[in-house]
């Protein structure tokens, strides 16, 4: 199988401010890969050297078996990109952005674009100055996705878009799986990651500290609970170190959920949440595992 | 050319604007001479000998006592540094709109080539100034139809293209600001086409100053030097051409290079 993106120590610095540090990465065609960070971790510096907009530093990246930087031309034909900040021509009216797009690629997307449209709801008549941020996005990802294109490269594409919008978009993403298309989606909500990619790329300071199969990294027992009302909860094994955040006690979790919950059984609690571990703290996870196990994560998650 | 045609799509309000207005302020004053030719005719010779005030302004070449003259004299400079405002801006505007604007991705994630996209935009900048001088001079002319007057062709053909290949190169330079810029550098601008202006100027008064002519564009495309039957030094051309396609070329090289 070829490979849709193959990053080969890539390096993009900034002076003397870090980009991103020497990222070797391979997305197969048809894989729908998550690239996860935080902000500022070097997702859409990446990105941005991918689509030939930044030059890398050192290293070197192919798409689509095109070489970046000198066969640019080629890769932007059959690369489709949402950006992370849709900025689009004010003055313009939505309907011509996405013709305008359409034609500056030398193509008629029109039945395309019209589908999308209806499908997102967008308003074509109105001034991209008159949309909201969440309308503009929209339109970005018209413009994307209407010219049907082998990689769709995508930095954080539902911000700004309401669930139902959200919900229509992964139906769109899985439809392009479907039909062959590689996705490579840029976020830092986990839960869209696991939602729709079978891999996943961990940032972190411009680094890649982890690339694997969604399952292996998301599927993890580990739990973060907090409780209120009650000042320490009997030991059950899996229970990490206690801590105190406001009102509530919080630890992390990665036992038996019954053996959890007989334990509580007889104490007083006011409230308990029990929630996956957020990005950052699955970040750490593979971050601080590879030098010491087990306290240091219960601790770092714990004061999340 | 679907970015040129789009270039030229959204300035075109700004081209009308500025057209319009130095037009037909070239027009107004044509239109004002008939009512001032009797004093103007009288003080034509006085105005021709004032020493470094009539040699700046080309009064000691052609007479501003007749609409040939004062066409030459007083309308040229407002449709010289009127285009030369024009040209600088949009050349300015150009690149570091999309920068400014944040639209740079979308621009440049279509399968254009960034030699391609620059060279569309150069496109719309050489259209839209000639569009402008079109309309300029087609005011003009009216104006003259209304005065009953007819300018010598030749120099009058002479004036206008020497302005407008002026406009290009103030504009050519500026397009380079706009490539090395990630704001819009309008006032700078504005303010290189003022200065060559008064760069002109200067050198016409101050003969230690005689070498400057080489530097500002405005030195080839003096009317009351065309409207004399002066012709320009060829080297103030080639000095001109070659300004327009080193601009020209160094911000091909510097866009294909930067990082957006």
């Amino acid at each position: 199988m070829t490979n849709a993106i193959e990053m080969r120590e890539l390096t993009k610095t900034y002076g003397r401010s870090r980009g991103i540090k020497g990222i070797s990465l391979t997305v197969e065609e048809g894989d729908i890969f998550g690239y996860l960070g935080p902000n500022g971790a070097g997702k859409s510096t990446s990105i941005r050297c991918l689509l030939g907009m930044l030059h890398a530093t050192s290293g070197e990246a192919y798409v689509l078996g095109y070489q970046v930087g000198r066969q640019q031309k080629e890769i932007l034909k059959r690369v489709g990109y949402v950006p992370a900040e849709s900025y689009l021509y004010p003055s313009m009216r939505a309907g011509d952005v996405i013709r305008y797009a359409a034609r500056m690629r030398g193509l008629d997307c029109s039945g395309e674009a019209e589908r999308l449209c209806r499908r997102l709801e967008v308003d074509r008549g109105k001034r991209i100055g008159e949309l909201s941020y969440g309308n503009r996005k929209k339109i970005s990802i018209v413009c994307a996705l209407q010219h049907k294109p082998e990689l769709l490269i995508l930095d954080e594409p539902t911000s700004g878009l309401d669930p139902l919008m959200q919900e229509v978009f992964f139906e769109l993403l899985a439809e392009r799986g479907k039909e062959g298309a590689t996705c490579f989606l840029s976020s830092h909500v986990l839960q869209e990651v696991k939602r729709c990619c079978r891999h996943v790329g961990i940032l972190k300071e411009g680094e890649l500290v982890k690339a694997d199969k969604v399952e292996n990294l998301t599927g993890t027992n580990l739990r973060k609970v907090k409780l209120s009302g009650v000042q320490k909860v009997p030991s059950v094994a899996g229970m990490g170190e206690i801590v105190r955040e406001g009102e509530y006690i919080a630890f992390p979790f990665r036992g038996e959920m019954g053996a959890l919950l007989q334990a509580l059984q007889g104490l007083e609690i006011k409230d308990m949440l029990i929630s996956e571990p957020s990005l950052e703290e699955v970040f750490m996870h593979f971050y601080v595992n590879e030098k010491q196990e087990g306290q240091e994560y219960g601790s770092g998650m714990a004061g999340n | 050319m679907v970015l040129a045609w789009q270039e030229i799509k959204s300035n075109l309000k700004t081209l009308l604007i500025w057209a319009f207005c130095v037009g037909g302020l070239s027009l107004g004053c044509l239109l004002l001479y008939e009512s001032v030719e009797d004093s103007i005719e009288g003080m034509a010779e006085m105005y021709s000998d004032m020493g470094a005030f009539s040699a700046a302004l080309g009064m000691d070449k052609v007479s501003i006592g007749t609409l040939e003259g004062y066409y030459a004299i007083e309308i040229s400079i407002m449709l010289s540094l009127g285009g030369a405002m024009f040209a600088a801006m949009l050349g300015a505007g150009l690149s570091a709109k999309e920068e400014e604007g944040h639209t740079t991705e979308f621009l440049n994630v279509l399968p254009l080539g960034r030699a391609r996209i620059l060279m569309e935009k150069y496109a719309a900048f050489v259209a839209l100034t000639a569009l402008f001088h079109m309309i300029c001079v087609l005011l003009i002319l009216c104006g003259f139809g209304w005065m009953g007057s007819r300018p010598d062709a030749g120099s009058f053909m002479r004036y206008h293209g020497a302005v407008f290949f002026m406009c290009i190169e103030v504009g050519t330079v500026c397009f380079l600001l706009s490539v090395w810029s990630r704001k819009k550098p309008i006032g700078t601008a504005i303010g290189l086409a003022v200065l060559l202006y008064m760069a002109d100027l200067m050198c016409r008064v101050v003969p230690a100053l005689e070498r400057v002519k080489y530097v500002t564009p405005f030195s080839y495309c003096s009317g009351a030097d065309i409207f004399a039957k002066e012709t320009a030094s060829v080297l103030s051309w080639g000095i001109g051409a070659g300004v327009t396609a080193a601009a020209l070329a160094a911000a091909v090289w510097k866009y294909k290079r930067k990082d957006l």
